[in-house]
């Protein structure tokens, strides 16, 4: 029972993570079609944005990094947006090869500069402890990363939802064409959602420095299922996107728990096959005119 | 205004959907507050001509010239800002968002972003007031083409082109739509291009027309010309 109620806050830090992740996706398959295979390595752009300050922020690394990280993986994927993804609009397939082989070159880099070793980010001696409740236990760590997550959600509802730039973004997920005749620069807004979305994987990137050590590698193994998040949750949405990443990080932590690392891989894809057989529009729907 | 020569003047358009031509050499001339019907059956290209004309659709050839500038290289959305307000086929609006934000997305984009220019378009479709806090998928068909005209209205065009907007709508908002379209022709003196498949509306409100079949056009001329049996033959399904 004890070791049951310690996986809690494993489960649900990993889906505030995933959510992080799948929040960025969302957007950029959401809004512009893109698949983008490099997603995940503006996740380890964040990781190491943190190692990185280390040595200037000391313990507060962590701290420091969440503005720096967002910046910098927001223009990395800005770049990548403007310099390659633009030209290939429509062309999802050739967007998934293309976004696929920037992610291999980027991972590449980060072995030249960094190492391909591990590395570890020194948590701040504040996020070090833990809180026990009913006989569990709740490290600061864990709770900072969930705390971390709902603040970005409500951060980015707010900004989507009472913002003139934000109505903007939702105009163009909507119905892109009619948004160029109404005067839209549509080409400027997805811009905007590009940085916003990779920055978000950033802040992804040094949360899961709390969680464990970071590699070159460490964005392929959360790109996966940021998109099962995506695609169970249903496209450009909010709220379909947080209670699939909250369920499906349960469901991976529970699973792991009670079997093992692979086979719980096994059992999370076919929950998910599973459910996309009932619903393969996801939790919700955005792109139809009858509403949810 | 500048120049004398015509508000919107199309010459040789060309446009192609991949490897398929649509369009083969179009022209068509709209003058400063004149109202020209497009007429044709249909798939002959009607909307082609229109998507190509607002750059939705980046023509293959041919030229757009709006008010003396040459449009034809230019994204859509530098076309509205110019004065060129598109009302596309089939009432298409954000339907998430509600009316006054499908309103006021559009207000934000606009070059003169005079908040009153949301009340004047309200003020040529009144019913849509008591639906400002609805969201636009929630509407009917008719009163969602009342609103893809409100927003089109609100970027204060001085053309507004029209794709078949009584098109599927219920009769008792056909009337009205019909009834503002004339209104904002007559009264405000806006030059229209309307895509319109019924030679009755077009009689009624036309200045001049073109009948476009297979691509081209096969027929212009004034209002009169339009009882000619040569132009029902070419209209007739």
């Amino acid at each position: 029972m004890e070791s049951l109620l310690n996986q809690l806050p494993v489960g649900l830090s990993i889906g505030a993570v995933l959510l992080l992740i799948a929040l960025g996706l969302t957007f950029t398959f959401g809004q512009m079609g893109v698949i983008n295979m490099a997603h995940g390595e503006f996740i380890m752009a964040g990781s190491y944005t943190a190692y990185m300050l280390q040595d200037w922020a000391g313990g507060e690394a962590v701290i420091v990094a969440l503005p720096v990280a967002f910046a910098v993986a927001g223009a990395l994927g800005w770049v990548l947006e403007r310099a390659a993804i633009r030209h290939f609009y429509g062309r999802p397939l050739d967007t998934l090869l293309l976004t696929w082989g920037v992610s291999l070159v980027l991972q590449q880099a980060a072995r030249d500069l960094f190492g391909a070793p591990n590395v570890q980010v020194v948590a701040p001696s504040w996020l070090t402890g833990r809180i026990e409740l009913l006989g569990g236990n709740l490290p600061y760590a864990r709770l900072f990363i969930m705390a971390l997550a709902a603040a970005c959600v409500v951060g980015i509802w707010a900004y989507m939802d009472r913002s003139r730039q934000g109505r903007r973004m939702r105009a163009v997920m909507q119905n892109r064409e009619l948004a160029a005749v109404s005067g839209v620069a549509t080409g400027r807004v997805d811009q905007l959602t590009f940085f916003i979305g990779s920055g978000l994987a950033g802040v992804a990137g040094v949360a899961l420095t709390l969680i464990g050590p970071v590699g070159p590698s460490i964005g392929t193994y959360y790109i996966v299922d940021a998109f099962l998040v995506v695609v169970a949750g249903g496209l450009g949405q909010l709220r379909g996107a947080v209670i699939a990443a909250v369920a499906l990080g349960m469901l991976n932590s529970y699973a792991e728990f009670w079997t093992d690392a692979s086979l719980a891989k096994v059992i999370v894809f076919a929950v998910i096959v599973g459910f996309l057989q009932f619903r393969p529009q996801g939790l919700f729907v955005l792109r139809s005119r009858a509403l949810t | 205004m500048s120049g004398d020569g015509p508000l919107l003047r199309v010459t040789g358009l060309e446009a192609a959907y991949g490897r398929a031509r649509v369009l083969f050499g179009v022209d068509v001339e709209v003058g400063a507050g004149r109202l020209v019907c497009v007429m044709g059956r249909n798939g002959v290209g009607k909307t082609t001509l229109l998507n190509a004309v607002m750059g939705v659709l980046p023509p293959t050839g041919g030229t757009v010239v709006f008010d003396g500038e040459d449009v034809t290289r230019l994204p859509t959305h530098e076309r509205v800002r110019r004065g060129m307000g598109y009302v596309p086929q089939g009432h298409e609006t954000f339907p998430q968002l509600t009316v006054a934000d499908n309103l006021r997305v559009t207000l934000e984009a606009t070059r003169h972003r005079d908040a009153a220019a949301i009340d004047e378009a309200l003020e040529v479709f009144p019913r849509l007031k008591q639906f400002l806090g609805r969201r636009a998928g929630f509407l009917s068909g008719g009163q969602q083409q009342q609103l893809a005209m409100a927003r089109a209205l609100v970027t204060r065009p001085r053309l507004l082109i029209l794709d078949e907007p009584t098109e599927g709508i219920q009769p008792s908002i056909v009337a009205e739509i019909e009834e503002a379209i004339e209104r904002l022709h007559r009264e405000r003196g806006l030059a229209v291009l309307l895509v319109e498949q019924y030679l009755e509306l077009a009689e009624r409100l036309a200045d001049s027309f073109v009948i476009i079949e297979a691509g081209v056009v096969r027929r212009a001329g004034g209002a009169d010309d339009l009882r000619d049996d040569e132009v029902k033959r070419l209209l007739a399904v």
